[in-house]
């Protein structure tokens, strides 16, 4: 498997920034590492030709999510240190490394990107959908005709959690925070 | 910083209140293209309502969070969420009521051009109105603060 230089440097970049979240001190700047490795998961999203995904992963992770913590963050006490670093547990490492090492030896068993052959191309539902979706939805993005038509009522369910997690949240905590 | 320095949180600063100014109506648009246009291009009502909301929020940074706060109509936020559901659910129901399934989109096709592409439109608005205004919610909420909760329920 060979990889472009754009899609190597976005891979490093998301592994650093990654590990920068895990083993910043400063909150802040976990926080910010956290945006940067949400905005270069959104871009790798784009170059894997899911751009729906990638859309969805930079107004979500990176935005609305780096919002609500930074807000958090001001809300709450933050402890001045001189150590750029937490300092590393080697327990944890060895854990973390060994749960890396199995999810990584499921990856050659994918196939390639874009590989006609794949299991899912090959798919009675996903040839049905990709030849008949415009012609019974009048919708152009499969991903929508999907989502909104074939798949809608599981869609109204995804909306109508969203609508009373917000309800919820703001009934519980009981705050009036509009005026 | 404590939370009775919240003031201190909000710093005026000329920059950000004039670039925001030019940019959150640039925003706002472009959350509005995505949700119209779902359906010939990627996106949808989820990533227009959260870029909806942020235009909010970057409002609140620019101007202050109580200035948005007093600015932003309660009323009109909770009318885009419970909105939305009726919206999508209100599609939904009609095309049972016009005998057919639940959300089967064709069955409005003799009542309007393209019935089912704008039936699906109309469905990702809903979608954008309660994403939109619950990251509205959630940020006024976080933001307000939990030490006050407490406080606040001790005093009357």
């Amino acid at each position: 498997m060979s990889l472009s230089l754009i899609e190597g440097s976005l891979l490093v970049f998301v592994i650093v920034c990654a590990i920068g979240t895990a083993l910043l001190k400063n909150t802040l700047a976990a926080v910010i590492a956290f945006a940067a490795y949400s905005l270069g998961i959104s871009i790798i999203w784009l170059v894997l030709q899911a751009p729906d995904v990638g859309l969805t992963e930079a107004a979500v992770g990176a935005g609305i999510m780096t919002i609500l913590f930074l807000i958090a963050l001001a809300n709450t006490v933050n402890r001045d240190t001189d150590r750029l670093f937490e300092s590393i547990r080697w327990r944890t490492v060895a854990f973390v490394a060994a749960f890396v090492l199995v999810i990584g030896a499921t990856v050659p068993s994918l196939p390639a990107i874009g590989d006609p052959t794949a299991p899912v191309v090959g798919g009675e539902v996903t040839q049905y959908y990709l030849s008949n979706a415009y012609k019974e939805t009048q919708v152009k993005n499969a991903v929508t005709a999907v989502l909104a038509a074939y798949r809608g009522f599981d869609t109204l369910g995804e909306a109508v959690v969203v609508f009373s997690a917000g309800v919820v949240a703001l009934s519980v905590l009981r705050r009036e925070v509009f005026t | 910083m404590s939370a009775d320095e919240q003031p201190g949180l909000y710093v005026e600063s000329t920059i950000i209140m004039t670039t925001v100014r030019a940019v959150a109506p640039f925003v706002l648009t472009f959350a509005l293209f995505i949700m119209f246009h779902g359906a010939d291009t990627p996106g949808g009502g989820f990533q227009g309502g959260v870029i909806a909301g942020s235009v909010v929020m970057m409002l609140a940074f620019a101007f202050g969070i109580e200035a948005a706060r007093q600015w932003v109509d309660v009323r009109v936020v909770s009318a885009l969420a419970s909105g939305g559901v009726l919206v999508f659910a209100g599609v939904g129901l009609g095309a049972m009521a016009l005998g057919g399934q639940f959300l089967q989109y064709n069955v409005y096709e003799p009542y309007y051009y393209e019935a089912s592409k704008y039936g699906i439109e109309l469905v990702e608005l809903g979608i954008g109105g309660i994403v939109a205004s619950v990251a509205i919610g959630l940020f006024f909420l976080l933001a307000a603060g939990f030490g006050h909760v407490t406080d606040g329920e001790g005093e009357p």
